[in-house]
């Protein structure tokens, strides 16, 4: 808040008309007519801008509409300009260094509405003897409406008192007034962070990253499903997104929590029944499977113009049919994806395996790890996997074939995600280099699978666009091209992979992973 | 940010309306707009209701003790603010005189303020001094409001003159317009059809006379905060800034000042 910009906090049942009194008591006072502000709040789903600090309002106010970006607490905007557009992605904001760097912190994701504050505002202006505005109060009654939810309300009224320039003396003596003799004091509480609370809803609330809390002593079988109910609720939450198709990023993270629970069924093994394992690693592996065909075109639709940019420039234009095919065909696999989201054998699934998750325990157990504690076997999965992982890498040649390649980079997957599930059983900081390590390690593996990935699909989709009669011989020309980048980029992957491995294998990692997960070393440090 | 004067070697021809019309109009249009009322008889700080005084009076403005920010008034109108007049602004001659390059002290003391607006309105008092080539030199259009009269039309000759005669000045982006124009009046038909022809850079907008103008003194306030744009002086006014804004922009000036 600005020093000649102060907001005070009107508790309910204050006396209003008394604050007028002792007002005019000191000056005459102008009335100017009601007005009516509405504040529409903004932020990406995974709430971007206030995990920086920030708040975005759109403000209507009369026949303005502006956009206001400012720091949590403060009134005081780090950008303000005039809004003749929608917000949603970075590109639509209005262009300008200062919204550069709210496109930063927006990435790829969609600004959507939080919530809105509707606020009745009287203003009264102190005059001085030649009638002459020399501050100015407006009185704000708010409401949220949190339209998503049906939820609504009113929230605090505030009283804010505004300084015009050159006449500050009398900003102070009305200060001290509301303040010494009203005894109004200044809001500390941000109007975006009340409404949200009044509306019941948690900022910050939703990130695609696991954060769990686990007691190492607990049984696995209980951990386990503890997990796995997060992931649940990770899905669900990014269905309504992911259907109405309101960025990449639902589907995306969809995507990597059905991954995650397909890797915590399966790699955390003998905590539930084989049965329900199969069962349900399966019906998973569905939920993949209807989901890859629009994220293939979500990640041609990001990268596209990275593509375009590693062509020669007089080349780039003949990639556009390519951009106008998968814009074609986009619709055609939301549509499909839509329709399994909808289906009963999907609702059927999340609604039985939520059920699952949420039935306690039986108290006793003849699965092996069920009843054990988490700890041991996380460790030993953990250690198992690593072991693995390392045997394979050791075993890797610059004459083996793809596929061992592939397998790798699977185990490096599963070591990666038990790591993460289990990580705040461990020293925080050794795990955090770990996966560091490890994610250096996937990134490469992963740069020569999805590679020759794109390649393959570059060239059945040059099949089709020709078949379709989308493609001129420049653009098929221009796709080839982009295919022999694309490959040369995997090679040098290829040649890469040994001194990265060789870093992960050091002596030194292998002495963090034993000292960490080798229950036999643990348990003769006495651990 | 762009400076724009209201000038004429006469007095009574409607300067200050323009000034505080025109600047009430940019900062109703969403521009930051300052207007300073160079002017010792202050009729424009008396329109905004404000005191004509300045802390340190012309003295510490013109040494460069005292800097301009500190000195500006809010006006009652968002976007608006002031720069009051000061009886001692009778004296900025003088005082202008005493500095290193006399001509362009406005310009200087001008330009710090580029941060904070976009539009800088000055109300020149009538007369051609050593204020008024300071005017001159820091407008990017120099405004000449003048009644459809013979002596005028002199006047406007002499301004002319004055400008061709001095160096830097004859590229001065020029704009008179006709104001207080009463079209019952034979001679001023006859001039504004006569005139414009020998000063291409005429603006086409003229404000007609009217009493709803003179209110202003009562009222204290810029015409179009009271009179709604129903009004024909109102809707005049409204005319004339844009066709302003358009001048500023295509003029030669544009490129390098600013």
């Amino acid at each position: 808040m600005n020093e000649f910009d102060q907001a005070y906090l009107v508790p309910d049942g204050t006396d209003l008309q008394g604050i007028k009194d002792a007002l005019e008591a000191r000056c005459r006072i102008g009335e100017d007519e009601p007005r009516h502000l509405l504040r529409r709040f903004h932020d990406t789903f995974d709430w971007s801008l206030y995990l920086a600090g920030g708040v975005l309002e759109e403000r209507i106010d009369g026949h303005q509409r502006v956009m206001m970006w400012r720091d949590l607490n403060d009134e005081v905007p780090v950008l303000a300009c005039e809004l003749d557009r929608d917000l949603g992605f970075a590109a639509d904001l209005p262009p300008g260094p200062d919204t550069e760097r709210l496109a930063r912190l927006l990435g790829i994701r969609r600004l959507l509405p939080l919530l809105d504050v509707h606020s009745r505002i009287l203003t009264w202006r102190l005059l001085n003897e030649d009638d002459k505005t020399i501050a100015r109060l407006e009185l704000e009654q708010n409401r949220y409406d949190d339209k998503a939810r049906e939820r609504q309300g009113p929230i605090s009224t505030r009283l804010r008192l505004h300084a015009v320039k050159g006449y500050e003396a009398d900003f102070r003596d009305t200060a001290r007034l509301l303040n010494e003799e009203l005894g109004l004091s200044l809001v500390r509480t941000e109007l975006l962070l009340e409404a949200l609370a009044s509306a019941g809803r948690k900022p910050g609330d939703y990130s695609s990253q696991l954060n769990f809390r686990l007691d190492p002593d607990r049984r696995a079988d209980a951990t386990t499903k503890e997990i796995l109910l997060h992931l649940l609720n990770t899905i669900e939450v990014n269905v309504p997104g992911t259907r109405d198709n309101l960025d990449s990023e639902f589907l995306h993270d969809l995507r990597v929590a059905v991954r995650r629970t397909r890797s915590a069924l399966t790699q955390i093994k003998d905590v539930f029944a084989p049965d329900v394992v199969e069962q349900y690693k399966d019906a998973f592996g569905w939920i993949g499977e209807f989901t890859g065909p629009v994220r293939d075109l979500d990640v041609y639709l990001l990268d596209f113009n990275a593509y375009q940019a590693c062509l020669p420039e007089p080349l780039r234009p003949h990639l556009e049919p390519l951009r106008d095919f998968i814009h074609a065909h986009y619709g055609e696999e939301q549509k499909n994806l839509v329709e399994h989201l909808d289906s009963k054998r999907f609702r059927d699934l999340l609604r039985d395996w939520r059920a699952f998750l949420e039935a306690p325990v039986p108290e006793s157990s003849v699965v092996p790890n069920a009843m054990r504690p988490v700890m041991a076997v996380a460790n030993d999965r953990i250690w198992t996997m690593y072991r693995r992982v390392r045997k394979e890498g050791r075993a890797m040649t610059p004459a083996s074939p793809a596929e061992d390649m592939h397998e790798l980079r699977k185990s490096c997957k599963k070591l990666r995600y038990l790591i993460e599930f289990f990580d705040s059983l461990y020293p925080k900081q050794e795990v955090r280099q770990l996966v560091k390590l490890l994610k250096v390690l996937l990134d490469n593996l992963g740069k020569f699978q999805d590679l020759a990935v794109q390649a393959d699909h570059l060239r059945e989709m040059a099949q089709r666009m020709r078949d379709e009669d989308r493609a001129s011989t420049d653009t098929l020309l221009t796709m080839g091209i982009l295919v022999g980048d694309l490959l040369e980029h995997q090679h040098r992957a290829r040649e890469e992979f040994a001194e990265i491995f060789a870093g992960f294998d050091s002596d030194e990692h292998q002495g963090l992973f034993k000292s960490l997960f080798d229950a036999q070393k643990r348990q003769g440090k006495g651990a | 940010m762009k400076i724009i004067a209201s000038y004429n070697i006469k007095g009574g021809v409607g300067k200050t309306a323009t000034a505080v019309n025109l600047a009430y109009l940019s900062a109703r249009e969403g521009y930051r707009t300052l207007i300073w009322d160079l002017d010792p008889q202050g009729a424009a700080t008396y329109y905004f209701r404000v005191k004509p005084k300045v802390k340190g009076g012309t003295k510490a403005l013109v040494s460069g003790h005292q800097d301009l920010d500190d000195l500006v008034k809010g006006t009652d109108f968002e976007r608006l603010d002031l720069l009051p007049a000061d009886f001692s602004y009778r004296n900025m001659d003088l005082l202008l005189e005493d500095n290193k390059r006399p001509t362009k002290q406005l310009q200087k003391l001008l330009a710090p303020m580029a941060i904070a607006y976009d539009y800088v309105f000055l109300d020149c008092p009538p007369s051609i001094s050593l204020v008024s080539e300071n005017v001159f030199r820091a407008s990017h259009a120099l405004l000449v409001p003048m009644i459809p009269t013979t002596l005028s039309a002199r006047t406007l000759a002499q301004l002319q003159d004055f400008l061709e005669g001095h160096d830097g000045l004859g590229k001065t982006n020029l704009m008179p317009f006709f104001s207080m124009v009463d079209r019952r009046k034979h001679l001023h038909l006859h001039l504004m059809e006569s005139l414009p022809q020998s000063f291409p850079s005429f603006l086409k907008t003229s404000i007609p006379y009217a009493t709803e103008v003179e209110r202003m003194g009562i009222t204290r306030m810029p015409l179009p905060a009271y009179a709604p744009s129903s009004n024909p002086v109102t809707r005049a006014y409204e005319a004339l800034w844009q066709e302003i804004k358009a001048g500023i922009k295509g003029s030669a000036m544009w490129a390098t000042a600013g």
